[in-house]
C-alpha cells in the first residue's frame, strides 16, 4: 500500500509546472484567438511530451499511465492553460485507440481534438479543434474541425467557447454496444480530467488570494490577519486538501480498470467542483472590488472554475451517479 | 501509487477480524460514563490486551504487536466495522501514551504504558479551566513546589472520563512569574489523592462523560512531571497534534459509519429521495476522501515529514464529516430518527441519535474548529497573525 507519486511522476509535474510557469503570459492565458489555444504553447506541450502521455509506445508515445497524467492536468488547471489541451492528452486516446495514425498523430501534438457529450452538439474549442468527437447514446462520431460552423456560443469563460457541430455529419467511430462501452469510459476520463483542472485551478485561486490577503490593508492590517477573512481560506485549503486524494485515487482506478472506475471518477467530480466553486466564490469576495473587474488576472480562473464545473456533468449528477452505484447495484468491496 | 495490500497486511486484517467477529459482545455494554458501563469497559479492554489488540502499533514490550501504522488503520477499520465498543482507555492510548513515547523518561514509560495498554489505568484529561478553554494558555491552576515534588491546587473542567477515570494528565502553572505560555508544567496525577475532589457533570446526552476536578494542594512527586518543567505547553502540544491528527480519529470510525448509512438508505427501500441520496453519496464521498487523505498522509509521515498544523485540516475535516453522516441518517429516518435508544421502536437501538450527539462534540473538543481556522490560516497557509 503506497498513497503517493514516484520521483518520475513528481518530475513530469514539475516539469510541466516550470513550462507553463514560462510560457503562458497573461495575454495568451486571456486570449480566445486560434493563435492563443493552439498555437506557441501547445507546440511546447507537446515538445515535453504531454500529448504523448497516454499513447502507446508502438504509437510513438510515451506508453505512460492516468496516474502519470494526473500531476499534469492538476497543473493545466492551475495554470488556466488555454486551448482543449486535457481533452486532447486525456480523453482522445482513449475514443481513438483503433487508429494507429490518429495515435501517431495525437502523440506528436499534431491532432487538436474537441470531445462533446452535449446533447445540443456543442464542445469547448470545437472552432478551433481538427477533429471533434461526438458522443451520442449509441454512437460516436468523429467530425472534421473544419465542419464546426461560425454558430459560436460564447461562454463565460471566454477563452473556452463553445462551438456547434453538424449532427450527422463525420464518420462513424463506434456504434451499438461498443459505443456504449467508449461512451461510459470517456465520460469517466472526463470527469476526472476536469475534476483534476478544477482542483489545480482551486488550488492556484488560493494561493493567489493568500498572496492578495497578505499584501491589502485596511484598518492599518493586512486583510488576512483578520479572522473573518482566515476562517474562509481555511475552508478552501481542507476542500481541496480533501478533494485532490479522490482524483488521485480516480486516475488509479482508470489505470488499473477497476470495478469502480465510474464511481471513482464521479466522486473526483463531484469534490472537485464543490471545492472550486468555493475557491472561486472566497476568492473573490477576499478581492473584494478588484476581483470584480476584467483588469485582474483573478477572473481567468474564476471563470474557468464556472465552466468546468459543469462540464461532463455536475456535482450534484456525479453524486447521483455515487449513489446508484452504492445503494442501487451490488455492494462492492471497500479496498482497493 | 498502489493500494494494494501485501499479504502481511491482508494477513494481520484477517487476523483482527476474526478475532472481533467472535469476541466482541453480542449485547451492546452499558454506556462507559455509568460505573457499571465503565467497568465493563475496562473488562473488554483486558480481552483486547490478551489477545494482542489493545495497542497494535506499540512496541511488544508494552503490550504492543510492533504493527506498522497501515497495518494500525486497517485494525481500526476493523474494529469499527466489528461495531467493538468504545475505547475507555483512549484518553491514556490515543493521547498520554503518544506523548509519553516522546517525552517520558524510561522509567515514566515502564511504569505506565503497560499499565494503559492492560486499562489498569484509565487517564482523564485535565486541560480546560472555567476561564481557560480555548484559551488554554490562560490556565490559573498552580503547582507549588514542595518537598520531593509538587502541590497542584486549582479547578479543572470538562474533563472527559474523570468521574470514573483512575488517573489524569493536565497542564497547572509551575512559575506564576512567567508569562501564558511559559511557566507551565505537565502532570500526571492519581483522581483518589489527597485533596481531589471530582464532580462529574451531565452532558447533552445525560451521560456523565466529563467531569469538574478541584485540587487542594495535591501532593505530586517529582517522577510524576512529564517532560521538564517550564515546558508543560510544548509537551501539551504534542498531546493535542496526535489528538487532531492520526492517531484519535482514524478513518475507520467514519468509513463504519458512512458504511452503516448506505445500508441504512438502501433498506429505505426507494424511500429515500433524490436529497436524500444526494446526501448519502455526499457522506460516503467525505469518508473515502478522508482515508485516502489520511493514506497519504500515512506516506509523508513514512517519509520522514512531520504532520504539524496540517492536523487541523484533519480536525476540520473528520469532525464536520461525522456530524453530516449523522444528521442525513437521522434524515432517512424520520420520525423514529430522535427516538432514544429506550424506545421499542428506536432504529439500531438509538444509536443513530446517540453518536449523532456525540458527533456535535467533535467541532468542540480537542480545540475548536474556530481555533483550528486560525491555526491552519497562520501556520499552514502563512496568513499574517491578528
Amino acid at each position: 500500500m503506497r498513497f503517493g507519486f514516484s520521483e518520475d511522476q513528481l518530475q513530469l509535474t514539475g516539469a510541466v509546472r516550470q513550462l507553463l510557469d514560462g510560457e503562458l503570459s497573461p495575454q495568451v492565458r486571456a486570449s480566445a484567438e486560434a493563435g492563443a489555444r493552439r498555437g506557441a504553447l501547445w507546440k511546447a506541450l507537446a515538445e515535453q511530451g504531454v500529448f504523448a502521455l497516454l499513447i502507446p509506445e508502438e504509437h510513438d508515445g510515451l506508453g505512460l499511465t492516468e496516474l502519470d497524467a494526473a500531476g499534469v492536468l492538476d497543473e493545466l488547471g492551475r495554470a488556466a492553460a488555454p486551448g482543449p489541451v486535457a481533452e486532447t492528452m486525456f480523453i482522445a486516446p482513449r475514443l481513438l485507440s483503433g487508429s494507429p495514425e490518429q495515435l501517431q498523430a495525437l502523440a506528436a501534438g499534431q491532432l487538436v481534438v474537441a470531445v462533446t457529450a452535449l446533447p445540443g452538439g456543442y464542445a469547448a474549442h470545437a472552432d478551433i479543434a481538427d477533429l471533434v468527437l461526438v458522443l451520442a447514446a449509441e454512437e460516436v462520431r468523429a467530425v472534421p474541425g473544419g465542419a464546426a460552423g461560425p454558430d459560436v456560443q460564447p461562454q463565460v469563460d471566454q477563452t473556452r467557447p463553445l462551438a456547434a457541430v453538424p449532427r450527422g455529419q463525420g464518420t462513424v467511430l463506434a456504434a451499438g454496444a461498443a459505443a456504449r462501452e467508449l461512451v461510459a469510459a470517456a465520460r469517466n476520463y472526463g470527469a476526472v480530467a476536469t475534476a483534476a483542472q478544477l482542483v489545480g485551478a482551486a488550488a492556484r485561486l488560493l494561493d493567489d488570494t493568500i498572496r492578495y490577503a497578505g499584501q491589502r490593508h485596511q484598518f492599518g492590517h493586512p486583510i488576512g490577519s483578520f479572522q473573518a477573512v482566515k476562517h474562509k481560506l481555511a475552508d478552501v485549503a481542507v476542500a481541496v486538501a480533501f478533494a485532490r486524494p479522490l482524483v488521485h485515487r480516480a486516475c488509479y482506478s482508470l489505470c488499473y480498470q477497476l470495478p469502480t472506475a465510474a464511481r471513482d471518477a464521479s466522486a473526483a467530480k463531484a469534490a472537485a467542483a464543490d471545492a472550486a466553486e468555493l475557491a472561486a466564490r472566497v476568492a473573490l469576495q477576499v478581492h473584494g472590488a478588484i476581483g470584480y473587474t476584467e483588469e485582474a488576472e483573478l477572473q481567468v480562473w474564476l471563470k474557468r472554475v464556472w465552466a468546468l464545473v459543469p462540464e461532463w456533468g455536475d456535482a450534484h449528477l456525479h453524486r447521483q451517479r455515487v449513489a446508484t452505484a452504492l445503494l442501487d447495484e451490488p455492494l462492492l468491496p471497500c479496498t482497493p | 501509487m498502489d493500494l494494494r495490500l501485501l499479504p502481511e497486511e491482508t494477513d494481520f486484517a484477517a487476523e483482527a477480524r476474526a478475532w472481533l467477529v467472535e469476541h466482541v459482545p453480542a449485547e451492546t455494554l452499558p454506556s462507559l460514563d455509568t460505573r457499571e458501563g465503565f467497568e465493563r469497559h475496562r473488562e473488554w479492554e483486558r480481552m483486547l490486551f490478551d489477545a494482542g489488540w489493545a495497542v497494535v502499533d506499540w512496541p511488544a514490550r508494552y503490550g504492543g504487536r510492533d504493527a506498522t501504522l497501515i497495518q494500525w488503520l486497517l485494525f481500526e477499520e476493523e474494529y469499527y466495522r466489528a461495531r467493538a465498543p468504545r475505547r475507555v482507555s483512549q484518553n491514556g492510548v490515543f493521547l498520554l501514551a503518544p506523548t509519553l513515547f516522546e517525552f517520558g523518561t524510561e522509567a515514566q514509560q515502564d511504569r505506565y504504558l503497560r499499565r494503559i495498554a492492560r486499562a489498569d489505568d484509565i487517564w482523564a484529561q485535565a486541560w480546560s479551566e472555567p476561564d481557560a478553554g480555548s484559551d488554554l494558555a490562560a490556565i490559573r491552576s498552580t503547582a507549588r513546589r514542595a518537598d520531593g515534588g509538587w502541590l497542584l491546587s486549582g479547578q479543572k473542567t470538562w474533563s472527559t472520563r474523570a468521574a470514573f477515570a483512575d488517573r489524569a494528565f493536565g497542564l497547572f502553572r509551575s512559575d506564576p512569574e512567567q508569562p501564558r505560555h511559559r511557566g507551565l508544567s505537565y502532570f500526571l496525577f492519581p483522581l483518589d489523592a489527597g485533596g481531589v475532589t471530582v464532580r462529574p457533570i451531565r452532558q447533552l446526552d445525560g451521560e456523565t462523560g466529563f467531569a469538574e476536578v478541584f485540587l487542594d494542594d495535591v501532593f505530586v512527586p517529582d517522577e510524576d512531571v512529564l517532560g521538564e518543567p517550564g515546558q508543560g505547553w510544548r509537551v501539551a502540544m504534542s498531546t493535542t497534534g496526535s489528538e487532531r491528527g492520526l492517531t484519535l480519529r482514524s478513518p475507520g470510525r467514519f468509513l463504519a459509519t458512512a458504511d452503516r448509512l448506505v445500508r441504512l438508505a438502501r433498506d429505505a427501500d426507494g424511500e429515500a429521495d433524490a436529497v436524500l441520496r444526494d446526501e448519502v453519496a455526499r457522506a460516503w464521498i467525505g469518508a473515502e476522501a478522508y482515508r485516502l487523505y489520511t493514506f497519504g498522509t500515512v506516506g509523508r509521515v513514512l517519509a520522514g515529514q512531520s504532520l504539524g498544523a496540517e492536523s487541523s485540516l484533519n480536525k476540520i475535516y473528520w469532525s464536520e464529516l461525522d456530524i453530516a453522516m449523522h444528521q442525513t441518517a437521522l434524515r432517512l429516518l424520520g420520525p423514529r430518527g430522535p427516538l432514544t435508544g429506550h424506545a421499542a421502536d428506536a432504529a439500531d437501538a438509538g444509536r443513530w441519535l446517540e453518536d449523532y450527539l456525540f458527533a456535535l462534540a467533535g467541532p468542540i473538543y480537542a480545540g475548536t474548529n474556530e481555533i483550528q481556522r486560525n491555526l491552519i490560516a497562520e501556520r499552514v497557509l502563512g496568513l499574517p497573525r491578528s
